[in-house]
């Protein structure tokens, strides 16, 4: 089914903008911003592309525990988590993504809350 | 509103970052929005070391005097982004004053796209890289199913036709008492015992110019002289023959199973085809693989039996008895003979 919304919404031509609309949120949001203030560009854009073109099902995959250790030192709380998904909302709102194929992305992170949020965070 | 008035306006409003300084002391004379925002609006006895700050001012100069203009990158920091600036200074002349002019790009979105792109094709390539090991591990599974030969005509054309082959040579082989020792073993024992035996015999079928067609269940069928013809077929197969039965023997020396098998050989033609769409078989038919199974279940155990037809192209290999004339179903009554190894192959058994 995310298989469908990667190609559906036109691979990585759409992806990348999607990609650079969020990057911009993420940075400029205050409750998560400084967790990139340290992460250099290429680093932080990499991480996202995967990130995104993941979720629409595109050719990655980020297995669980992988999502795990990369967020591990991070100490992230709801809120934060809350944040990242507010922005792909948006972001996907505004680059043309039908209701419930949002809610199918949003689905997908949902999943993975327990994933990223593992450091301890009830 | 001069000339003046709307050059200096026209230098504000575009995206460009501009700063005028002088040639002598470096000093800003002027500098638009876009740079006092990316740098910080220069104090007034500010020079540019000073506002930017990684310049080696000393390679601008020596650049600009060779060829007129000096470029570079400069990172700034901005909140939490880094901006990368393109810069590009080239001296002018304005009333006998020395000036350098500054012009600032932000290139930033250009670099992002492109870690963006990097990071996109090295996730491609990855998949890539998944795609073509999953492709050999298919074509390895099905050059399993057929020969390779017949493979690329798959490959190519999506279909296989059917061939004739007038004259090849097929060993079939068949164990003595399977059943029985099926019924009484664990199924994984006796699937461990035939992989070990089937997979010896491939390895002598493809030293001595046969090519395995299929096993069901505990036949084991090898031709030769198909799909590449060759004019050796007939040797090809006993050599197997005789060798599969050596291996056998050999085996039960130290093994705690002891298998005993019945070979036919057949010559004549077959046609070999893919059989299905869905399920790829490769399978030959004709007169030369019923030949061989008929005379697989004539043979003694480990034995192996040939049609007379075969002698004149055993007799100087091989140690060939006579079996006399016997009646084989479907092809009525037919010479048969036992073919052993000859004495130069008994010869070198014997050394090992």
């Amino acid at each position: 089914m995310s298989k469908a919304l990667f190609d559906k919404y036109g691979g990585f031509k759409s992806v990348s903008r999607i990609v650079m609309a969020f990057y911009d949120k993420v940075l400029d949001s205050d409750q998560i911003g400084d967790y990139f203030d340290e992460i250099d560009m290429p680093k932080l854009i990499d991480h996202q592309t995967k990130f995104i073109s993941a979720l629409l099902g595109g050719p990655v995959s980020y297995s669980d525990e992988r999502l795990r250790r990369a967020h591990a030192s991070l100490q992230l709380t709801h809120e934060d988590f809350d944040e990242v998904s507010r922005l792909l909302q948006e972001s996907l709102a505004e680059h043309g993504f039908e209701p419930q194929d949002i809610k199918i992305v949003i689905s997908e992170i949902e999943a993975r809350r327990s994933s990223i949020l593992s450091a301890g965070v009830v | 509103m001069s000339i003046t008035a709307i050059n200096q306006q026209l230098l504000r409003a575009i995206g460009v970052g501009i700063a005028v300084v002088r040639g002598d002391n470096l000093q800003f004379l002027f500098t638009n929005e876009p740079f006092a925002e990316w740098f910080g609006k220069p104090e007034p006895d500010a020079t540019l070391p000073d506002v930017l700050m990684d310049i080696d001012m000393e390679k601008v100069r020596e650049s600009v005097n060779e060829t007129g203009r000096f470029t570079g990158e400069i990172s700034v920091k901005l909140k939490r982004r880094t901006l990368v600036i393109a810069l590009s200074i080239s001296s002018a002349d304005a009333e006998g004053n020395n000036l350098f002019v500054v012009e600032c790009q932000n290139i930033t979105r250009i670099r992002e796209l492109e870690s963006m792109i990097d990071s996109y094709s090295s996730m491609v390539e990855r998949n890539t890289r998944e795609l073509e090991r999953e492709k050999e591990r298919v074509e390895r599974l099905l050059l399993n199913l057929m020969p390779r030969s017949v493979y690329e005509e798959f490959k190519t054309f999506g279909v296989v036709t059917p061939q004739l082959y007038e004259s090849v040579s097929v060993v079939m082989l068949d164990f003595v008492d399977f059943t029985r020792f099926s019924s009484t073993h664990d199924p994984t024992v006796t699937l461990g015992e035939l992989n070990d035996i089937f997979t010896a015999f491939d390895r002598i079928a493809e030293q001595f110019g046969c090519e395995r067609i299929k096993t069901i269940g505990d036949a084991y069928l090898a031709v030769s002289g198909m799909p590449e013809p060759s004019p050796d077929h007939m040797r090809a197969v006993a050599n197997c023959a005789v060798r599969f039965i050596r291996y056998l023997e050999r085996r039960n020396q130290s093994h705690q199973y002891k298998w005993e098998a019945r070979i036919g050989l057949g010559t004549g033609s077959a046609v070999g085809s893919v059989v299905g769409i869905q399920k790829y078989v490769y399978d030959v038919f004709g007169s030369a693989v019923n030949l061989a199974a008929r005379l697989q279940a004539f043979a003694k155990p480990m034995a192996v039996v040939a049609p007379d037809t075969m002698k004149e192209y055993l007799v100087e290999e091989f140690h060939l008895d006579d079996l006399g004339k016997q009646e084989i179903r479907s092809f009525g009554e037919m010479r048969l003979m036992r073919v052993s190894p000859g004495i130069e192959l008994a010869r070198q058994a014997g050394r090992f």
